[in-house]
Parts: C-alpha cells; sequence; structure tokens
C-alpha cells in the first residue's frame, strides 16, 4: 500500500492546461542526485487523466530519473508527490504499482524461458488451492493479448520464440493485465513494427478515452505528434516548459531542450583547403537489423564524430569495423586496400593499424585486478618481446614514455589499476592502444563518468594525434563534445547515416534536429548535405 | 617489482599450517606411540616423491583455474594415458601417453573456446568419454601390461640422490614459472582470467589462451599419469580418480582465485605439499577414516575462508 507522508497536502501547481481536470499525479519541489551528478533539480510535473502525456529531453535530461521517481524505483531526495489528491510516497516499484502506475520499459523485462502466459501472469498469477491455477492463467493471457490485437500469439510459447517486436506486445499486455490507472512507457515502442506501431496508437488512444493517465517517452518526435495531446521538456535535470500539442513549433521544442552554455574547453579545429587523403573508408556496412547501408570516409588527420540519440547503431558500427560482430555485411578499406576484419587481433595488426576504445572501461577495457603496467602494456606486448620473453627494460620504458605523455596518474606501476580514479584508468585504455602505434582510433564514448579537467586533456590529446595523422571515429552521447571535437560529425538514425554536418554547420540544433530526423526550415541547414 | 619478489599471504598461511600439521602431528605421535616420525628427513623425503605425483596434476590444474575454468577429465586423462601407454608398451610408451594428454587437452580447449560449453560439464563429459571409451578397450578387466623401464626409471629412479619423479616435477615447475611470469602468453592467461572480454577487445586471440591453458593442463596429467604407472608399475582404472580433487584444492588453498586471474605458482607448489602431508599425517595418525575425512574437508574450508575474507578486505 502507498504510504501515506505525514507532510500535509501541496496544492499542485497548475500548468498552462488550468481549464484541464484535477492532476491526477503530481510532484512538487522534486530533487534527486546520484553522488555528484544532480539528475533533477526542484522539479514541478503533473499530469492528467484522460491525457497522454509526453516527456522530452536529450540524453541525461533528467526523464528515466523522473519515471523512476514516480515507478517507486529510487527515492526523491526532496519534493512530495501527490497522487489522486493524497502525498503519497512509494518506497518501492510494488507500493507504486499498487497505487496503479505502471511501466512499460525499454529494456523489456521478460523472462526469456518461461512462457508468455507465464510472463503476463509474473506479479498475482490466479491461484486455486494455494497452486498457480494454470489454465485461468492461460485464459487471462489470452484475453490479454486480445485486448492488444495480438490474438496470434500462443501464451503457451516460450518468450524466447518470439520476435523482438512481439515480445514488446506481450509486455504491452502484461502492463495492461495490472490494471494501470497510470501508464508510463519509456521508449516502449523502438522495436515494434509498423503495423504494431499502429496497433500501439489504437491501445493507447482507447486507454486514454477511458480515462488512463499515460506517460510517454520517445525520442521519434513524430510519435509524439501523433499520439501525446501534451508535452513536457526537459534539460539538465530541469522543468523547462509545458505545453499542449501544436502551441509549440519544431524550432522552439528543439531549442528548449538546448538551451546550454558553451564552454571553450576544446583545441581549436584546423582549417583545411582540401579535404584529407581518406584512411578508413566503409562501403554499405550492414548488420542483422541494427546497421543499414552505413558507408562514410575518415582522412588522415580527421576527427569525426558520430551522433544521434543512444542506441541507433553507433556502438555496433564500431564494433562491427573492429571485427567484433559476427555476420557483418558491406566493404572496409584502409588506406586504399580492402580488409575483411575478423577479429581485433587481425584489426589491430600493423597492415590495418585500428584501435578500439571500449564503450565501459571497466568490463572491456581494463582487467581491474592488474596492475597498471599489465593493463598497459598488454595489447602492445608481442611487440616487446626478445624471442618468446617479454622485454621488460623496453616494456618499462615504453610505459613511463607513454605515462608522462597521458600525464596518469597513479601510486606505482604495479598497484591494480581499480585503485585509479575513472579519468586515470580510462588515460591507461587510451594508453595502452597508443603503444600499439594504432593510425585508426575508434572511439566509444570515452568521456563517460569523467572528470571535467580529464575530458579537456582528452580532447587536447584527441587533436594532438589527429594532427600528427591518425584518422579518429569519436562516437559520444554529448552534443557539446561532438561540436567542440570533431572536424564532421554524421548523425546515425535507426541504422543509418541520416546526415553529415561539417563546419559551422555543427550546430547542437542540426544535431538534435537530425537526432529526431527532422528537417528545420532555418536558412543554415540548406547547405548541410544528407549523407546516405 | 617488489610485490612480484616478496612472497604473498596466501603462500605464507599455507607455509605455516604445513609447520603446524607437522608440530601437531609430532606432538601426537610422541604422545601416543612415543616416536617424531614426522620430523625425520626420510619420511619428509618419501612425501616430496609422493607429492610429485600430485603437484604436477596441480600445475596444470593451476593453469586452467586461472584463466577462470576447470578441468574435470583429469582422472581418465591419468588413467587413459597410463593404459595406453603400458599397451603399447617399449619406446612408443611415453609419446602415446602424451599424445593422450594432447588430443584430450585440445578437445577441452576446443569445446570451451569455440563451443563455448561450460568447462565443468564438457571437461565432465569427456572424463565419462575417455572411461567409456577405455572400458572398452579393456573390455572392463584391469589391464595385463605393465609400465616401461623407462616410465619405472622416471617415477622411482634416483641418479642424482634424489627421486626423478621429483626432478621432473621441478623442472615442470620451472617452466611454468618462467611461462607465467616472463613470457606474454603468461600474461595474456592472467588477463583472460580476469576479464576475457577486455583482454579479446585488446586484440589478443584469447581462444588460443584457452585452448593452450587446457593442453598444458591435460599434457600435465599424462606425464603424472606415465609415473604414477612408472611407481606402480602397472596401469588401473581407478587410478586417477585420488588425484583430481586434491589437485583442485591444492591451487586453491595455495591462493590462486577460483574464478580465476590471480594466483601465484609458488602458492601451488606449498598448497601440494600442505594437502599430501596433511594426508599423510592424518593416516600414519591412525586416525579413524571419517574423522580423517571430517578434518581434511575442514582444513580445506578454513583456509579458503581466510583468504576469501582477506581480498574482500583488500578490495
Amino acid at each position: 500500500m502507498p504510504t501515506p507522508a505525514l507532510r500535509p497536502c501541496s496544492s499542485p501547481d497548475r500548468d498552462a492546461m488550468t481549464d484541464a481536470p484535477a492532476p491526477f499525479l503530481s510532484l512538487a519541489g522534486v530533487s534527486k542526485r546520484y553522488g555528484g551528478v544532480r539528475a533533477l533539480a526542484n522539479v514541478d510535473f503533473t499530469c492528467r487523466q484522460g491525457s497522454i502525456h509526453a516527456v522530452l529531453g536529450e540524453n541525461g535530461a533528467g526523464k528515466s530519473t523522473l519515471i523512476k521517481i514516480i515507478a517507486g524505483v529510487v527515492q526523491p531526495d526532496e519534493g512530495s508527490i501527490t497522487l489522486d489528491r493524497r502525498t503519497v510516497a512509494f518506497p518501492t516499484p510494488q507500493a507504486a504499482n499498487e497505487a496503479g502506475i505502471v511501466c512499460i520499459f525499454q529494456e523489456l523485462s521478460l523472462m526469456p524461458d518461461l512462457s508468455v502466459a507465464d510472463n503476463i501472469g509474473i506479479t498475482a498469477p490466479p491461484r486455486r488451492f494455494g497452486l498457480i491455477d494454470r489454465r485461468a492463467q492461460r485464459r487471462r493471457a489470452e484475453e490479454l493479448l486480445a485486448r492488444v490485437g495480438c490474438e496470434d500469439i500462443n501464451p503457451l510459447m516460450h518468450v524466447r520464440q518470439l520476435p523482438l517486436s512481439r515480445r514488446q506486445m506481450v509486455e504491452i499486455a502484461k502492463a495492461l493485465g495490472r490494471n494501470p490507472k497510470l501508464l508510463i512507457l519509456d521508449e516502449a515502442t523502438s522495436a515494434l513494427t509498423a503495423a504494431d506501431v499502429e496497433k500501439v496508437y489504437a491501445i493507447l488512444h482507447g486507454l486514454r478515452d477511458a480515462g488512463l493517465s499515460l506517460l510517454y517517452i520517445s525520442h521519434r518526435m513524430h510519435e509524439i505528434e501523433a499520439l501525446a495531446d501534451t508535452a513536457s521538456v526537459f534539460r539538465n535535470g530541469q522543468h523547462i516548459d509545458t505545453f499542449a500539442k501544436g502551441a509549440r513549433t519544431d524550432e522552439q521544442i528543439v531549442q528548449m531542450m538546448i538551451g546550454r552554455e558553451w564552454r571553450n574547453v576544446y583545441p581549436p579545429k584546423p582549417q583545411r583547403s582540401a579535404p584529407p587523403a581518406p584512411a578508413l573508408e566503409l562501403r554499405d556496412i550492414g548488420w542483422e537489423n541494427r546497421l543499414h547501408g552505413v558507408s562514410l570516409s575518415v582522412g588522415k588527420g580527421e576527427i569525426v564524430g558520430l551522433g544521434g540519440l543512444d542506441g541507433q547503431g553507433q556502438r555496433e558500427l564500431l564494433l562491427a569495423l573492429f571485427g567484433v560482430l559476427r555476420g557483418v555485411s558491406g566493404e572496409t578499406t584502409v588506406n586504399g586496400t580492402r580488409r575483411r576484419i575478423g577479429s581485433p587481433a587481425q584489426a589491430k595488426r600493423a597492415a590495418v593499424g585500428m584501435a578500439l576504445i571500449p564503450e565501459d572501461r571497466k568490463t572491456e577495457g581494463l582487467m581491474l585486478p592488474m596492475s597498471v603496467r599489465d593493463n598497459i602494456s598488454i595489447a602492445a606486448l608481442g611487440a616487446m618481446t626478445r624471442g618468446i620473453v617479454v622485454d621488460r627494460a623496453q616494456e618499462v620504458q615504453k610505459i613511463d614514455a607513454i605515462v608522462a605523455k597521458l600525464k596518469i596518474k597513479f601510486g606505482q606501476l604495479t598497484d591494480p589499476v581499480a585503485t585509479l580514479s575513472g579519468g586515470n584508468q580510462q588515460k591507461v585504455v587510451i594508453a595502452k592502444w597508443l603503444l600499439t602505434g594504432a593510425r585508426i582510433v575508434l572511439l566509444n564514448d570515452p568521456t563517460r563518468g569523467i572528470d571535467v579537467g580529464t575530458k579537456q586533456e582528452i580532447y587536447q590529446l584527441l587533436r594532438d594525434l589527429a594532427d600528427a595523422g591518425t584518422a579518429i571515429l569519436f562516437y559520444s552521447t554529448d552534443y557539446d563534445e561532438l561540436i567542440g571535437c570533431c572536424d564532421r560529425v554524421l548523425i546515425l538514425y535507426d541504422g543509418r547515416v541520416v546526415r553529415a554536418l561539417e563546419g559551422s554547420d555543427i550546430t547542437e540544433a542540426n544535431i538534435i534536429a537530425s537526432s529526431l530526423n527532422l528537417t528545420l526550415n532555418a536558412a543554415d541547414h540548406a547547405a548541410s548535405a544528407t549523407a546516405r | 617489482m617488489n610485490l612480484r619478489n616478496s612472497i604473498d599471504r596466501p603462500t605464507l598461511i599455507a607455509s605455516s599450517f604445513i609447520v603446524v600439521i607437522l608440530l601437531a602431528g609430532t606432538l601426537y605421535t610422541i604422545v601416543t606411540q612415543g616416536t617424531a616420525t614426522f620430523i625425520e628427513p626420510t619420511y619428509l623425503l618419501q612425501q616430496i616423491k609422493i607429492a610429485a605425483f600430485l603437484g604436477i596434476v596441480a600445475a596444470g590444474m593451476m593453469m586452467v583455474i586461472l584463466l577462470g575454468h576447470i578441468d574435470l577429465s583429469v582422472p581418465w586423462t591419468i588413467a587413459a594415458t597410463a593404459m595406453l601407454a603400458t599397451a603399447v608398451g617399449g619406446a612408443w610408451a611415453v609419446p602415446v601417453g602424451l599424445a593422450v594428454g594432447l588430443a584430450v587437452g585440445l578437445a577441452n580447449g576446443l569445446g570451451v573456446a569455440f563451443l563455448r560449453v561450460p568447462a565443468m560439464i564438457f571437461t565432465l563429459g569427456v572424463n565419462a568419454v575417455l572411461r567409456g571409451l577405455m572400458v572398452m578397450l579393456t573390455g572392463g578387466f584391469a589391464p595385463q601390461s605393465n609400465a616401461t623401464p623407462l616410465m619405472v626409471w622416471l617415477a622411482t629412479g634416483h641418479p642424482l640422490g634424489i627421486a626423478n619423479s621429483v626432478i621432473v616435477w621441478v623442472l615442470i615447475s620451472a617452466a611454468l614459472v618462467f611461462m607465467l611470469t616472463r613470457t606474454p602468453l603468461g600474461r595474456y592467461i592472467y588477463a583472460t582470467g580476469n576479464r576475457e572480454a577486455a583482454t579479446y577487445l585488446s586484440g589478443i586471440n584469447t581462444r588460443l589462451v584457452l585452448i593452450g591453458g587446457f593442453v598444458i593442463c591435460s599434457l600435465s596429467a599424462s606425464l603424472s599419469g606415465l609415473l604414477i604407472a612408472g611407481y606402480t608399475s602397472k596401469a588401473f582404472q581407478a587410478m586417477g580418480d585420488a588425484y583430481l580433487l586434491p589437485a583442485i584444492a591444492a591451487v586453491v588453498v595455495g591462493g590462486t582465485n577460483i574464478l580465476g586471474g590471480q594466483g601465484r605458482y609458488t602458492g601451488t607448489v606449498v598448497g601440494t605439499i600442505l594437502i599430501v602431508l596433511l594426508q599423510s599425517v592424518l593416516s600414519v595418525a591412525q586416525m579413524p577414516e571419517a574423522g580423517r575425512q571430517v578434518i581434511y574437508g575442514l582444513v580445506i574450508i578454513v583456509m579458503l575462508l581466510v583468504y576469501g575474507r582477506s581480498s574482500t578486505l583488500r578490495g
């Protein structure tokens, strides 16, 4: 049961829609910090019954935290939540569930090795004599699947056997089975096929007309336009504005989503008269249904950014290039010679000279319990031997040089790399690859969770490497970084390069608009080419 | 460097425990029998000789455990090696025996590295297959053939004053220490055991490293099988059964992390001696079998608790 808090009911503040019925859910002065990071700051937010309310914002704007607080997954540091005129607190997701708040998350919550019926009934299976009544459970699953228009799904099938789009429909059926009063959809339609999207729209409109309150989070602007009647924009943990559908133009919305001051922490970009000779060229790279015909080229000494919203294929593209993924189609050309790269070992060899700074340094970049020395030298160890023996003198000498160059701070070379700060750990990963003499460097969001000072050093280092002729392909979830660091920025959407931005066209407005696959009408966009 | 030269904690604890075992055993024999058997040099030398067989198995097992895997096919790798080597006889006995180890190691390595079957399951299966094959070969009876003179000489000869089996153990140990500390392969074994994904993404062929580890393990088991057959002068079906769990215990008691990535070879040597002495002291002390098993098990559990605690404190 939701526990009523002791403080008196605060009257929820009204937004632009004051003539609407009283808000169903309202948050007043809600704040949340994670360590030193402010995820939500003094947020007031309301949503009404019989409404589909879209929540918009960049990566890290605070949307997920907002939802987690409403769903009882995390607790706010300050502020109060009012549900149906009563002040409530949700110490657990179950408490929120019992109050009628149900979430459909982006990451599917289904157990792949249980049947569809088991999954739908997992929280409160129908019981008979204390045991699960499997027949009743199956009937209930059939009813719910029929409600979402998926009569074709056999409730006895294992979820594993269903394609991703069907699983998402099962997820929606499961959520409906909990009789929600407030339904939260977090990117819940990202894997649906076009036909299913239509069905989901119809279901959601039906739910709205039945008086439910729906919160809808999506990065797809056209979906929001088709579905929502109200929208709220978040930025940097703050609630910027809430408005009715059609009250703001796309340009205004994008402007609201940016609105951040730009600090001059980036090294100057070189002026080029002619495009540089290509070091890495890709043609028609495809992989499963995550990458579709990606073609691009990175010149010697050029920093090319990969932009777009999370999960549009940027990570997969870097992994495909580095030989990690199986079944990649298309051609990779390095310095004019076509290469087949089937493993990181092949990507590393001298003829290719590729390096990948992976996304998660703790699991993919480092062997945390091993020493700083072992971690720095591991990739280049094969080239530091005399016969079959590691040449320790040469090893230490090379490590000392790279440590000095990158200003890596640690106690002793034999200390476990786990004892270093996040920024220094990331420098160790970069040092490891610089020792191999890589001439093509792929970076997968390298500055995540790193302090500002180290970030600046990494930006400078990337520019220095580029000036020395290294080709750099750089995925970042931080638009600021793409604008400040990159000579060109390619925007990926749904596994395709939808736009190439260059020079003065690399603006936050352009990046966000292209990320949402919108075309803005401002004049300076006319010049930018569309790479396809 | 200075960390490498200092003796690490598990080795220190295991070493002091050896002293404790010997002192407790001696106290017991002085009180009950009026002798101090356990601190006589002849007794200790005899124990080292026996420890060589287990030590060689444990040496190989350590490579697999460092990789974060396990090899449960050791018992029948030992038995199959001994049976085939004695059956072939003559000059080919030793090469055939080692070829068995190579084949088993390759099979295990391929299964774990390419088919990605959990090592615990795959090597258990290989163990059963080997047993079946050997029963088929011998028709279910104990093989009649005897160990070749070379095998007997390797196990029991002592031209240098020390049993050859101990010299083999020392040579294998020296080679593995060299490999682990001085060659890229050694570094890759630790790296793979710590975080295979990060090692693979560093452009290292981790599959080859895994196969290498399993091959070393099975070759060591084979070598031990040849020596045991030479020592007992014949091969028999259950000859490897007594080596699997003690070998794993020796590696883990020696401070190697059962989850892989951490551990020093000296620890495995000390762990082997500890296990052999513990078994011997308990049996010489004429403790009833049931009590021996209880103490043996408790010692291993307590030592692992001590290490587990210290490593969480450090982490």
